[in-house]
């Protein structure tokens, strides 16, 4: 196990090496640097472009940046973000943190949906239930999720109950502990929701599917037959069967976090990851975007690793000596 | 099942420590309580608007956080907002009156030959931290705008006939600056240049680190300026505070140290859409920058609102079309380069101008709030918008018979084709970003549909717009909009001039292509040094009628500046020019008791 | 509960029915859809009639002018001076439409847009673009998660981890900067064929690794299945114990997501149409259709300009229920 955990590590470095080089040759690719826009800038010549250019050491060959860059990373800082002028570690650390903070509870509300109704399509299929499901999730896959939040937020502009976007209210500092957990907890509801709306289709779909999967195997009927509850029956018998997809997908919904909810952050004004970053990649500032992606990147890594970590211990023939993970 | 057990757990126990460590995080503790303010200094400025209510708070939205608060490096839109109510200037345009008014400097006396200014500072005047502001503090702040490893934006404003000018301390409270050729703008010049306290800053001059000094990291107690406000906090991704400037140097009538308002809000919503309903909510009370669309939602039930919406008319952007009339090369770009056969004739631009409806562009776009333009200078523009000159109405007939003349012809299938028998078809570039522009795109294919011009809108990314623009000159035709910082003509020159930098139609031009270009060269750099204003707007004028006629853009509109504030906010009064409800923050107050905290 | 099969007729009537449409848009849609009417911006769906404003009744249905109302700019009434008969099959001969009524008055069914475009016309035709590359980006991603999947799950070993840490790289990098550098290496203008095909390579591309993850998980877990060991005692070939025991799980898993990235594609072409990557103006997609929702004014006062969305959505259940049914085939197979 720990072998594994540990190559898994040294892939993770590799990744960060490849993604982070990859971003850099993608820079030179995209056209336009970070000083485009101040081109329509009627107030700058073309010689002061060229000194800031040469300020922001723009003007240096491509390897020159990676290694200065790189030189950075040992630092701890990642870089130094043009736009904002400061190292980007903090600044992207912190909006990682409010993107998770809106995220898990999204992700978690998310499989709790798509388990509950899943296994009820799944006993009982073509019911009204199973129906409802696959109809509901149709609609929510035929609305682009911008339309969703924007929704949300004109739900919560005409009910007045909760606020309209933003992380907190202009007087949550001087409100105390549980005055404050409460205040967030107003700002998260819909954001959350929203996300967990759009994110449980696709859930909803692969549980639905794995399930009914499950409970057409000859071990289940079996246990039927043997007088096994029907609770019991899908707790015990049909989900660890039907294990083997569902991790895989939580594994990728565990990587998503962080850029999963782009499009909500934006248009709910939650302080997160993904504002800076859509930001980041119109405004050329290279070094966030790279920031930004690899804690993505790493986030995905460590979510494909739980989700094998988790196949081997539901499969226990897995485990078996000489098993190739 | 351990392994299990502990995976679970450590993703629980990460979850908790998010939601504790986010909670728990207190704000920075608040500044220290601001020093009782002294009287008012002897020669304060006197507000000319009626006295208000000291007391509550604004709450604004940006679209985004400003970037740094540094003046010297700050060049987008949400930083300066943030920054001019921290800073202020030695002479100051006025945004309703578009006339330069003393600010810092209550006195500018221009030599005889108009290359000498002597700026005399008003007397007591104090920084926000209590620091007294003296002439060694301007010319420290000239200095680092006319810093060549600074790079500030505006520093090539200050270069005059080549060179930039020389600045002299003359006593405590008297500077000159002294041009190294006369200018026309005169005083105006000093608008936009923030006086930055020397007693903070020379030590990182000194170090060569000004020009990442005050970034947003910064304490904010080490942020001072002249302007009506300081900085209390900046919250990533939320929002920044503001609080009252107790040693701001304007009064009101009534003897009343300004500003009124305690705080002043920025919070950071990236969505118009979002803005428009926080704005309509009442968690924000002022808006700017409205679309058409946007306005015409507020406007339904405004009044049971509380919301005053605001039409200020034309403002000083231009939307235009523009053809490429770079020197492409034929090899690299063939089809561009076979096009501008067409681009190149008056007539063939003529007719595109005049099959565009530019009517219906502003009715449909943007729900009638926007005014059709003949050339860049806009009606907005009181001083130098020369009325004389009409914006051309949609006349398919004129057009027809202008690509008649000019030999092109449309063929049995209603294709419109040139001498040669090709088939007359371009692709207009939009960038991605702006709706309305890609909008004015569709109805302009639309228009020129029955000419038989077949036109393809290609939509790009706005970096990579700017790239095809500026660089590869790889497209046929462009949509976009510039203007929008002063009413000067020297605000175009960069346009107009056949080497400005934002000529874009030709960019590059070792030396004026056509004679029109060469005389619009020759009128602006005449107007740049003419003493006589009414010889200098005859000169404009004469630009202005040029530039209409031979089209090397084609001029659509200029849309309406839209702004809006609720009713208990006193003393709105927005303007065109930048920036367009806050500029006079300083006045604005609050009518009824704020709510404690806001919403 | 088990041997219920999913029905097949409806999903099969309603494909073939959008599919129809979408070839015959010509025919269908009652306008050009790159038409324009600006007196009719946003108007709402036009009213079918069989009683006019005077009670009488008609026997052919009928629709009324849309005329603007009075101080109320962005408003609609209806004008009851003249009646409109609906026609079938009207127009001139080359140029004849399904549904139509005589001008001046224009038949709305769905509303038009910003731009005062028939919004059926626009379904009609942009079911050419969304239908078609939807489903060909899915199924180009399906495959190749699929196959990489199936290699990496069965193989295991050097092949799974260069297969899986590939499909990880390419999930981690920002595909909006990537497309961007795809737009920098194409020529300005694209053809309809060249972006519809860009469409399907490009979401192909971007959507494989989900599919590659989700296959290999399934493919592994069923290699350590009993009978898969058994036969492989046996001396099954590589190919047998592929095609007999692995491939029918990690194919009902790969139509599950088949399915779900229909939709997704179809509304991920308006990203690349952003982008200048996929069709462009005035070419409709039902993507790009639904753009205008994105923006308050037009969600708060158009509500029908959801009614694009239907389509999708009759889509989206159509296909579950083939996947559902191709599931179910599957098994019985294995």
């Amino acid at each position: 196990m720990l072998r594994v955990v540990g190559r898994r590590l040294l892939h993770a470095a590799v990744l960060v090496l490849a993604v982070s080089a990859a971003c850099f040759v993608l820079a030179e690719l995209v056209p336009g640097d970070f000083l485009a826009p101040a081109r329509l800038d009627p107030r700058a010549s073309a010689e002061s472009l060229e000194a800031l250019r040469a300020r922001y050491g723009l003007d240096r060959p491509l390897h020159q940046r990676y290694l200065s860059w790189l030189g950075s990373v040992l630092r701890g800082e990642m870089g130094h973000s043009l736009a904002y002028g400061v190292p980007v570690a903090p600044l992207v650390l912190g909006r990682a943190g409010n993107t998770l903070l809106l995220s898990v509870p999204a992700t978690a509300l998310a499989w709790l949906l798509a388990l509950i109704l899943g296994a009820w399509g799944a006993r009982r299929p073509g019911g009204w239930g199973d129906r409802l499901s696959l109809g509901l999730g149709a609609t929510l896959q035929a609305v682009p999720e911008l339309v969703l939040a924007l929704l949300a937020l004109l739900v919560a502009a005409r009910s007045g109950i909760f606020p309209l976007g933003g992380m907190a209210s202009l007087s949550a500092g001087e409100l105390g502990f549980w005055g404050r957990l409460v205040d967030v907890l107003r700002h998260l509801a819909l954001p959350t929701l929203v996300l967990a709306l759009a994110l449980v289709p696709v859930l909803l779909r692969h549980v639905r599917a794995a399930l009914s999967e499950a409970l057409e195997q000859s071990f289940v009927h079996a246990a039927r037959g043997h007088g096994v509850g029907e609770l019991r029956l899908l707790l015990t018998y049909a989900l660890p069967a039907a294990a083997p997809p569902l991790l895989a997908l939580f594994g990728l919904s565990a990587g998503t976090l962080l850029s999963g909810s782009l499009v909500v952050e934006v248009v709910m004004s939650w302080p997160g990851l993904g504002p800076l970053l859509l930001d980041a990649v119109f405004a050329r500032d290279l070094h966030v975007i790279v920031g930004a992606t690899l804690l993505s990147g790493l986030l995905l890594v460590a979510g494909n690793l739980l989700a094998d970590l988790l196949l081997y211990a539901v499969d226990p023939r897995l485990r078996r000596p000489g098993a190739t993970p | 099942m351990r392994l299990r057990a502990v995976s679970v757990l450590v993703v629980l126990a990460a979850l908790a420590a998010i939601v504790a460590g986010r909670l728990l995080r207190r704000l920075p503790p608040p500044p220290p309580a601001a020093t009782a303010p002294a009287e008012p200094p002897a020669e304060a400025l006197v507000s000319p608007r009626p006295p208000g209510r000291p007391g509550g708070q604004l709450v604004v939205a940006l679209r985004a956080e400003p970037r740094t608060l540094n003046p010297l490096t700050a060049a987008d839109n949400p930083s300066q907002t943030v920054i001019w109510r921290l800073m202020a200037d030695l002479v100051h345009v006025d945004r309703r009156s578009q006339l330069p008014v003393p600010a810092l400097a209550r006195r500018v006396t221009t030599s005889d030959d108009g290359r000498r200014f002597r700026l005399e500072l008003r007397r007591g005047v104090r920084f926000s931290d209590g620091h007294p502001l003296d002439a060694g503090d301007v010319v420290f702040s000239l200095r680092a705008y006319l810093d060549e490893e600074i790079a500030a934006p505006q520093r090539d404003l200050l270069i005059v006939g080549g060179r930039p000018p020389a600045v002299r301390r003359l006593d405590d409270y008297t500077v000159e600056v002294e041009l190294a050729a006369p200018y026309a703008v005169g005083e105006r010049l000093f608008d936009g240049f923030a006086v930055l306290p020397e007693h903070r800053l020379a030590a990182a001059y000194a170090e060569g680190r000004l020009a990442s000094a005050w970034d947003l990291a910064t304490a904010p107690e080490e942020v001072v300026g002249l302007g009506p406000f300081r900085l209390v906090r900046y919250l990533p991704g939320q929002r920044l505070e503001l609080e009252r400037n107790p040693h701001y140097w304007k009064v009101d009538a009534a003897g009343q140290r300004l500003p009124y308002l305690e705080r002043l809000i920025f919070l950071f919503v990236p969505s118009e859409d979002a803005q428009v309903l926080r704005f309509q909510a009442g968690e924000s009370q002022l808006i700017d920058g409205l679309s058409g669309a946007n306005f015409a939602a507020l406007e339904a039930g405004a009044a049971a609102r509380g919301l005053r919406l605001l039409d200020l008319g034309p403002g000083l952007s231009y939307s235009f079309v523009v053809f490429n009339l770079n020197d492409v090369d034929p090899a690299a770009l063939p089809a561009v380069a076979r096009k501008q056969r067409w681009f190149r004739q008056l007539a063939f631009r003529r007719a595109v101008s005049l099959a565009i409806d530019r009517r219906a562009l502003a009715e449909v776009v943007y729900h009638g709030r926007a005014t059709p333009i003949a050339t860049h200078v806009s009606p907005g523009n009181k001083l130098w918008h020369n009325a004389a000159l009409k914006p051309p109405r949609r006349s398919l007939e004129r057009a027809r018979a202008l690509l008649a003349e000019a030999g092109f012809a449309a063929g049995e299938d209603g294709r419109l084709r040139d001498a040669a028998g090709e088939p007359v078809a371009f692709s207009i570039l939009t960038s991605a970003g702006n709706r309305e522009r890609a909008q004015m795109a569709a109805m302009i294919q639309a228009d020129l549909a029955p000419l038989g011009i077949a036109v393809r809108v290609v939509s790009l990314e706005f970096g990579t717009f700017l790239e095809r623009l500026f660089d590869s000159f790889d497209y046929e035709a462009a949509i976009l909009a510039l203007g929008g910082g002063d009413v000067d003509p020297n605000s175009d020159v960069a346009v107009l001039s056949s080497s400005g930098a934002h000529h874009l139609w030709h960019l590059g031009q070792p030396a004026p292509a056509t004679p029109w270009e060469a005389e619009i060269d020759r009128l602006m750099s005449a107007q740049m040094t003419a003493r006589d204003p009414a010889v200098r707007r005859e000169l404009y004028h004469r630009v202005q009628e040029l530039v209409a006629e031979n089209v090397p853009m084609i001029f659509l509109l200029s849309p309406n500046v839209l702004v809006g504030a609720h009713r208990e906010v006193g003393n709105f009064a927005p303007a065109i020019l930048h920036h367009p409800t806050l500029w006079n923050a300083d006045e604005l107050y609050r009518r009824a008791p704020a709510p404690a905290g806001g919403r | 509960m088990s041997g219920r099969r999913p029905a097949l007729a409806w999903p099969v009537a309603v494909l073939a029915f959008l599919h129809l449409i979408a070839l015959g848009a010509d025919v269908v849609a009652p306008y050009d859809p790159a038409e324009q009417t600006r007196e009719l911006i946003w108007a709402p769906p036009t009213k079918l009639h069989l009683v006019d404003a005077a009670g009488r009744w008609h026997l052919r249905p009928f629709v009324y002018r849309w005329r603007p109302a009075d101080g109320a700019p962005g408003r609609y009434v209806e004008d009851t001076s003249r009646i409109f008969p609906l026609r079938l099959w009207s127009g001139e001969a080359g140029t004849r439409r399904l549904l139509g009524v005589e001008p001046p008055a224009r038949l709305h069914l769905l509303g038009t847009d910003g731009l005062g475009r028939d919004q059926l016309s626009r379904l009609v035709h942009g079911a050419r673009t969304s239908l078609f590359a939807g489903l060909g980006a899915a199924l180009l991603a399906v495959a190749a998660g699929l196959l990489l999947g199936t290699l990496a799950g069965y193989f295991g070993g050097w092949l799974d981890d260069l297969l899986m840490r590939g499909s990880e790289l390419a999930m981690a990098l920002p595909a909006l900067y990537l497309l961007l550098a795809a737009r920098a290496f194409l020529p300005l203008e694209l053809g309809p064929a060249a972006a519809w095909g860009l469409i399907v390579v490009l979401l192909g591309l971007l959507g494989w690794p989900p599919a590659a993850r989700l296959v290999r998980g399934v493919v592994l877990a069923a290699r350590r299945r009993g009978y898969v060991g058994a036969a492989r005692g046996f001396g099954a070939s590589h190919v047998y114990l592929l095609r007999r025991h692995l491939l029918p799980p990690a194919l009902a898993v790969g139509l599950t997501q088949l399915v779900l990235l229909v939709p997704q594609m179809i509304l991920a072409e308006v990203t690349l149409s952003f982008l200048g990557l996929g069709v462009s103006e005035p070419t409709p997609s039902w993507g790009s259709m639904l753009v205008p929702l994105t923006s308050y004014p037009v969600l708060a006062a158009h509500g029908w300009a959801f009614l694009p969305a239907l389509p999708l959505v009759l889509t989206v259940l159509s296909y579950h229920q083939l996947a559902s049914a191709g599931r179910q085939r599957l098994r019985r197979t294995a």
